[in-house]
């Protein structure tokens, strides 16, 4: 009788645990791809995944006001620069598991495992078809070139990606060529930054410039939206990857990482596991057009249209390092 | 020190009351995010020197132009159609007078994203000029034209706080100032300038100091169309530089222009006192027929047409041209979400509004009227900038007790209370000092207890006030978006945080649907707030 008893009250702990198996996530990105991701997941291991998702300057603020209470546990953000900074904010969690770190190439992780790369996007140009030769096109740094001038759409320096790219600059060539470039680039500019990375491929295939400096899966997106016009941009254009003959093309990732406050780090691992899980990585290419971790290997059909390309081997906290220089030398530059 | 201790003294502790004291405490609550902003101005920044020598100039400029454009055509067009509806009868004249407050309902944000294209329009115009005129020239005209559609387009969604506002006073004080003036034989072609502006300046001005603070708190608008105002400049310095102080730094001077307009409205009120005792209009309205009715029905249905048909027709047509599935969001659980926390918070702001500025009436005491002040700071400021304060107040009670502020549907609520207080303070406190001062000063002496003035006499008279303000607070919390973004609890999505999820994504076709219902939710408010307006506040 007793055992029965206690073999029913196992039953029913075990019931209640399984229900209240759940992982709380604060993310950046807002991409269908992660809500599929994400309902695989609780199919797969029973665990509710909870969302809040906004920027992720303010999603780390309010981790840190938060403090121990906080109930997130994953940070998910679309650069690692963010991740680095939460990093030095003392908000994330060092993490031990064989499976990320096999998962998970080493220069897209934190060297000491707070953080790690769960998708790539390549930072590229995209060029007008009909009125440029891709031999004509080689660097970044040769976008400076006066040959160019009025040619050049690109957002504004608000932007996270920009930010990124320039401090791969600053690493690359230091500050002072950095900002040389800037001003160049600038004056190459057919107008002032403004839009998103579509309004720039847009500004291409309308003639307004014959270069946009473009992440890869916007054009991706253009390429298989539901809107006719948007697919005849994506026609206009191609891609180029910058600087195969030396560093290589700027790449950033999209990463997750554990926080300090996490209640649920066991769940919290498993859900980092199964995001860098090779099955599952097919997804944000096929959803989002982004690369995969393992970017020359991705199976995605517009992925095998542009080719392989050899990416820039910076380590990526540096991209965070310099973010704040950036800035400035975009001011200092008039790129607004 | 003394004198500060015997003030005190005196205001607080003698001839005190639960009233009062529950007043001002509830002030203080509701400064306290704001207070610790404010403490913050002087903090560390290494990046301000940069700013200052680089940027600050710009900010500030672009920031003017915008408010000054913004202020200049809302004007025109708000005092315009009001003039128009009040005083003439043209065929439509019933309908366009309601409608007209539709655009009202419409974000910044959702207007410059239906019209995201309309500078495609010109390129061809500006290919053009790079050839024929130059680089440097064309991307000049290109600014210009920036600034001017930036300006149009907020100024066409913006204009119905003046619409409403001197629609108000010109029904009820104009009305009989131009009787007045008839009898005393001024020309009706000077009744304008002479009479009727001078009258309703109080009253375009406060409408006006809406629209700027609305103007000043967009931030992706202006993103998308590359202006760099100041509140651009506050979101670069703290995520691109990491620089919170700086970023609170540039908040003031945000601040500075919304005093300068507040200050404005001041100064010309305390020349213009009246004893506004309702009644509608006995004026007749001057019957305009023929050919000479159109200027005056184009003139009106201009704004309507580019501030609300257009980009609600453009919400429609991505809706219908692109098979939007419904079943991609939870369409129903978001509203229901946006329409609960609007109408909570709505009602509750106007609550905590009408006791404060009751007691500050009845108790007329100078400690009160001065920090009530305070509390309704936080319309001034940007919501990411509450937002700041908002999580600095919470990271200030955990090193107290484990007590979570944010996360929560009350912690977002308190910080709609923060921010919107102002927006329900304004209309209850001006029907306050015009119908309210002299029953409660009657109260006072006839021994009449607060309560029972507050219930039998303040409440019947205000609660039309009171009900416009909770309207005009419901419409601004449906569009809430930096606030929600970031304090919200999880899961919980509202429209505009939907909106702004799927135009992230740049799934414009898909945001017209919680666009659209943005819209939807506002509209009954609209009528009502309408209503009321004709009936006279």
């Amino acid at each position: 009788m007793f055992k029965k008893y206690f073999k029913n009250v196992i039953m029913l702990v075990s019931i209640i645990s399984y229900l209240a198996a759940e992982i709380n996530v604060y993310t950046h990105r807002h991409y269908d791809s992660d809500k599929i991701l994400f309902k695989k997941f609780t199919d797969m291991y029973g665990i509710e995944v909870n969302v809040i998702k906004g920027s992720a300057d303010q999603l780390i603020q309010r981790l840190q006001s938060e403090g121990k209470n906080s109930p997130a546990d994953i940070l998910l953000t679309v650069d690692a620069g963010r991740l680095v900074r939460a990093k030095n904010m003392g908000l994330l969690e060092a993490v031990s598991s064989k499976t990320l770190t096999k998962n998970v190439p080493e220069k897209m992780r934190d060297s000491e495992n707070h953080w790690f790369g769960l998708s790539v996007r390549a930072r590229v140009i995209a060029y007008a078809k009909d009125r440029i030769k891709e031999s004509q096109l080689s660097t970044y740094e040769d976008l400076a070139d006066p040959k160019w001038r009025g040619k050049i759409v690109v957002r504004s320096s608000n932007n996270i990606y920009n930010q990124s790219l320039m401090a791969s600059l600053i690493n690359e060539n230091g500050a002072d060529n950095a900002l040389e470039w800037a001003k160049s680039v600038r004056k190459n500019m057919a107008r002032k930054p403004r839009g998103n990375d579509r309004d720039q491929a847009r500004a291409v295939a309308s003639g307004v410039a014959d270069l946009a400096i473009i992440n890869t899966y916007y054009l991706g997106l253009l390429a298989n939206s539901s809107d006719k016009a948007d697919r005849e941009v994506a026609e206009k254009l191609n891609i180029f990857f910058p600087n195969q003959n030396g560093r290589g093309t700027h790449i950033n990732v999209s990463g997750a990482a554990v926080t300090k406050s996490s209640k649920n780090k066991k769940e919290a691992i498993k859900f980092l596991e199964f995001l860098t899980d090779k099955k599952n990585q097919r997804i944000f290419s096929e959803a989002n057009y982004e690369y995969p971790l393992d970017y020359n290997n991705s199976k995605s059909k517009i992925h095998l249209k542009w080719g392989r390309f050899k990416a820039d081997n910076i380590d990526l906290s540096i991209l965070g390092e310099n973010n704040s220089e950036a800035v400035k030398i975009f001011d200092l530059a008039g790129w607004e | 020190m003394k004198r500060a201790y015997k003030y005190f003294k005196k205001e607080l502790l003698s001839d005190n009351n639960v009233w009062n004291t529950l007043s001002i405490l509830v002030s203080l609550i509701i400064f306290s995010p704001i207070l610790l902003i404010i403490l913050n101005i002087t903090g560390e920044s290494n990046n301000w020197l940069h700013i200052k020598e680089n940027l600050l100039f710009n900010y500030v400029f672009s920031t003017l132009y915008l408010v000054i454009g913004v202020g200049i055509i809302s004007t025109v067009i708000g005092v315009g159609c009001a003039w128009f509806v009040t005083y003439y009868n043209f065929s439509g004249r019933k309908y366009i007078e309601w409608l007209l407050i539709l655009p009202m309902t419409i974000p910044t944000y959702i207007a410059a994203y239906s019209y995201y294209d309309i500078l495609e329009i010109f390129n061809p115009f500006f290919n053009w000029c790079r050839v024929n005129i130059g680089l440097e020239e064309t991307i000049m005209i290109e600014n210009i034209l920036i600034y001017f559609i930036v300006i149009m387009l907020f100024s066409f969604v913006l204009y119905p706080y003046v619409y409403l506002s001197s629609k108000a006073s010109l029904t009820i004080q104009g009305s009989r100032a131009i009787e007045a003036a008839k009898t005393l034989g001024i020309p009706t072609n000077q009744l304008l300038w002479k009479v009727i502006i001078p009258i309703i300046r109080p009253g375009i001005i406060a409408g006006l100091s809406l629209v700027v603070m609305e103007t000043l708190n967009d931030y992706a608008a202006v993103e998308y169309f590359g202006v760099s105002t100041l509140t651009i400049g506050i979101f670069r310095s703290w995520f691109g530089m990491y620089d919170m102080n700086s970023a609170i730094r540039l908040s003031f001077f945000l601040i500075t222009f919304v005093f300068i307009v507040l200050a404005f409205e001041k100064i010309l009120r305390k020349g213009a006192k009246y004893d506004g005792k309702g009644g509608s209009s006995t004026l007749e309205r001057i019957e305009i027929r023929g050919y000479k009715k159109l200027p005056v029905i184009l003139f009106c249905l201009t704004p309507l047409l580019l501030g609300f048909f257009i980009p609600v027709g453009r919400l429609f047509s991505w809706m219908l041209g692109h098979n939007v599935s419904m079943n991609d969001f939870n369409l129903l659980s978001v509203t229901l979400n946006t329409l609960g926390i609007s109408l909570a918070s709505s009602v509750l702001i106007v609550l905590i509004a009408f006791f404060i500025i009751f007691s500050k009436n009845y108790f007329n005491k100078d400690s009160l009227r001065k920090l009530s002040h305070l509390a309704i700071l936080g319309y001034s400021m940007p919501g990411a900038i509450i937002a700041i304060g908002i999580l600095k107040l919470n990271s200030t009670i955990n090193g107290f007790i484990s007590f979570m502020l944010i996360g929560s549907i009350s912690g977002l609520i308190f910080s709609y209370v923060v921010r919107f207080l102002a927006v329900s303070w304004q209309p209850i406190d001006s029907s306050m000092e015009k119908l309210g001062s002299n029953i409660n000063k009657a109260s006072r002496t006839l021994n009449v207890s607060p309560q029972k003035s507050l219930i039998h006499l303040n409440y019947p008279i205000l609660k039309k006030s009171l009900l416009i303000a909770c309207l005009i607070v419901f419409i601004d919390i449906s569009k809430e978006l930096p606030l929600t973004l970031i304090l919200r609890p999880f899961n919980f999505d509202t429209l505009s945080t939907l909106t702004y999820d799927l135009i992230s994504q740049a799934q414009f076709f898909q945001s017209s649907v919680p666009s659209l219902m943005i819209i939807c939710i506002s509209l009954p408010a609209i009528v009502l707030i309408n209503r009321q307006v004709d009936k006279g506040v």
